[in-house]
């Protein structure tokens, strides 16, 4: 063999071996550029970005059954108008939200407009139409990157007239008005950062913000609470979490691990701790807070509150005999088993009503992590009479909270009544 | 801080008795009256072992958990703990086990015995409660782990006290519509 004709085999052995390197990549750039199409549209790492803000906005809490697959849906809302199941939200394209352009996930997380028709203001379109474009599209290129599951969604059981959808498009011009988010210029960059999470993703407002007869929020009464299937979603204004005494390290704790010095969280609440705010960065955690109480500033915590015991009133036997095994003979609680009494938020509100349905109902067993659970609250409603309730609920009130024990047989019957309104 | 307390104990009147304010039940039991049968398992109101019965003056019984409830709430009730239930002669000893206590031992339905009390208790309650309102026979199985899921036994597996039940239900007259 001559030495030229090895030469350039040599050579036409490199080209081809560069050529089918360069075919490869070129076909596999093209691939990955196919597969990451809407991530790239969203920027830099948007699937990644989109998982936690999908996290924050609690998407699975809502989109999930009980013991079903994540995201696929057929979680029942119980509403004045009937029951509401959520929607598959994974990318399959028969039962899920396979076949949405982003245009079209963009309509139904700001207008409440699916491909199908209005959504129920079930799902918060009131609040996610907050949410920056920037980051509606790294939430749809997470849920897009999703495995695909085929589940058929679950037909809503509405009466009429609320079964005929088109009465939602009427309802959202009236009560939806799908504003841009807009940073105020007098707050610090971590308030207004909070701010967002709490009212576009987090739509902390939908149960914190009581409603009109219409059923839209009453924008003039934010955050004053408002009673969401039996229990009170807390009035979580700054004025009365400062009055309460909350700090920012209270809030974390209470966000990340259920619990804190004032109590734990529980109802609705526990699952929007469980599967959303436990997740959020200590960043996004202190820009909550700063929200929350207005303040980037560092709160005292102040002394909780115990004004003694008074042996004489009709509640401390009670107290002694129901309670005392598990909150403590001093109301001090038991890690891991029942919160502390005192310092407690929820005997330090002026409504008695979480008091009442705590003690009716009970409260279902909390796991966090491997080291924070909590024990299940018994439900007390045919053990203690409706005098013993409201004994125990003013003993309660008198010696672990400023609050008054002025509670009569009638506003405990008033307070049976619409506790127990939803079974 | 001390209060009177006075209650009746497997038809045996205690008290009155100055007993510590919030004391919790069991440690009553145990430290006051040396009734040591009932079992202090998780102290946190999660086993069961410690359940005790509280009969009212209708004939309604409630099981109630003794490590969480202070002595409070039984004073003035009538109680029965698992040292009341095998028929005793004059001489106080034990002639007859309960039918619940025979068939658990039929059954080998426990090994260490801790959690042994508050089974015994739960399903005779139980028992008690299919005599006023006898159940169709299919829905045994169901009332059974209705009532005895939250006990806890880290020994046998439950398999053997729920088995005992079952037969001792479906073998008792008038606790099942035939």
């Amino acid at each position: 063999m001559k030495p030229s004709y090895l030469s350039y085999l040599a050579r036409f052995n490199k080209a081809r071996h560069q050529l089918s390197q360069d075919l490869l990549l070129t076909l596999g750039l093209s691939l990955l550029a196919f597969s990451c199409s809407a991530a790239n549209d969203a920027g830099e790492g948007a699937i990644e970005r989109g998982a936690y803000l999908m996290k924050i906005g609690d998407c699975v809490a809502c989109h999930t059954s009980v013991g079903g697959r994540e995201l696929t849906g057929g979680l029942p809302f119980e509403t004045p108008f009937g029951a509401v199941y959520s929607t598959n939200i994974t990318p399959d394209k028969d039962t899920g939200i396979g076949q949405y352009s982003y245009d079209d996930f963009f309509d139904a997380m700001h207008h409440g407009v699916g491909i199908n028709g209005n959504l129920y203001p079930a799902m918060p379109y009131t609040s996610y139409s907050l949410l920056t474009n920037e980051d509606t599209k790294a939430i749809y290129a997470y849920l897009m990157s999703t495995k695909p599951i085929k589940q058929a969604n679950l037909d809503n059981d509405v009466s009429f007239p609320f079964n005929v959808r088109f009465g939602l498009k009427a309802w959202n011009l009236v009560a939806h008005d799908a504003e841009v988010f807009a940073p105020k210029q007098d707050k610090s960059e971590s308030w207004n950062r909070g701010n967002y999470l709490v009212n576009a993703l987090g739509h902390c407002a939908e149960c914190h913000t009581p409603r009109d007869s219409l059923f839209a929020m009453e924008q003039d009464k934010h955050f004053q609470g408002a009673v969401i299937e039996g229990l009170e979603a807390s009035d979580i204004t700054p004025a009365e979490l400062n009055r309460q005494n909350w700090t920012h390290d209270d809030l974390k704790s209470l966000f990340t691990e259920g619990y804190s010095r004032k109590g734990t969280v529980f109802g609705g609440m526990y699952p929007v701790v469980y599967h959303s705010f436990s997740h959020l960065t200590d960043t996004d955690m202190f820009a909550v807070s700063s929200y929350l109480l207005d303040t980037d500033e560092k709160i005292e915590a102040k002394a909780l509150t115990f004004n003694g015991h008074q042996r004489e009133l009709p509640g401390y036997k009670l107290y002694m005999g129901y309670c005392a095994g598990c909150h403590g003979q001093k109301g001090e609680g038991r890690p891991n088993v029942a919160p502390a009494m005192a310092g407690n938020a929820t005997l330090g509100k002026a409504s008695p009503h979480n008091i009442v349905a705590v003690m009716l109902k009970g409260i279902k067993s909390q796991h966090y992590n491997t080291t924070t659970s909590f024990y299940a609250m018994p439900a007390y409603a045919d053990k203690l009479s409706d005098e013993q309730l409201r004994d125990l609920a003013n003993y309660l009130r008198v010696t672990w909270s400023t609050q008054p024990g002025d509670l009569d047989m009638n506003t405990i019957n008033d307070l049976k009544e619409v506790i127990f309104e939803h079974g | 801080m001390s209060q009177s307390i006075e209650l009746t104990i497997n038809n045996q009147a205690v008290g009155p008795i100055e007993v510590g304010d919030g004391v919790m039940m069991i440690e009553f039991l145990h430290e006051y009256l040396n009734l040591t049968g009932t079992k202090f398992g998780c102290g946190a109101g999660v086993c069961h072992a410690c359940t005790v019965i509280v009969d009212d003056n209708l004939g309604v019984s409630e099981v109630v958990r003794t490590c969480i409830n202070g002595v409070e709430r039984f004073n003035g009730k009538h109680i029965r703990t698992v040292e009341g239930h095998a028929k005793q002669n004059a001489q106080g000893e034990i002639t007859a086990l309960s039918p619940v206590q025979q068939a658990f031992l039929e059954h080998f339905s426990f090994q260490c015995g801790w959690c042994t009390s508050g089974f015994v208790n739960e399903s005779t309650a139980l028992l008690e409660r299919l005599e006023r309102k006898p159940i169709a026979k299919d829905q045994v199985e169901h009332v059974i782990e209705e009532a005895l899921s939250e006990h806890v036994c880290r020994c046998t597996g439950y398999v053997k006290y729920y088995a005992a039940m079952k037969d001792l239900i479906l073998k008792t007259e008038g606790l099942t519509l035939s």
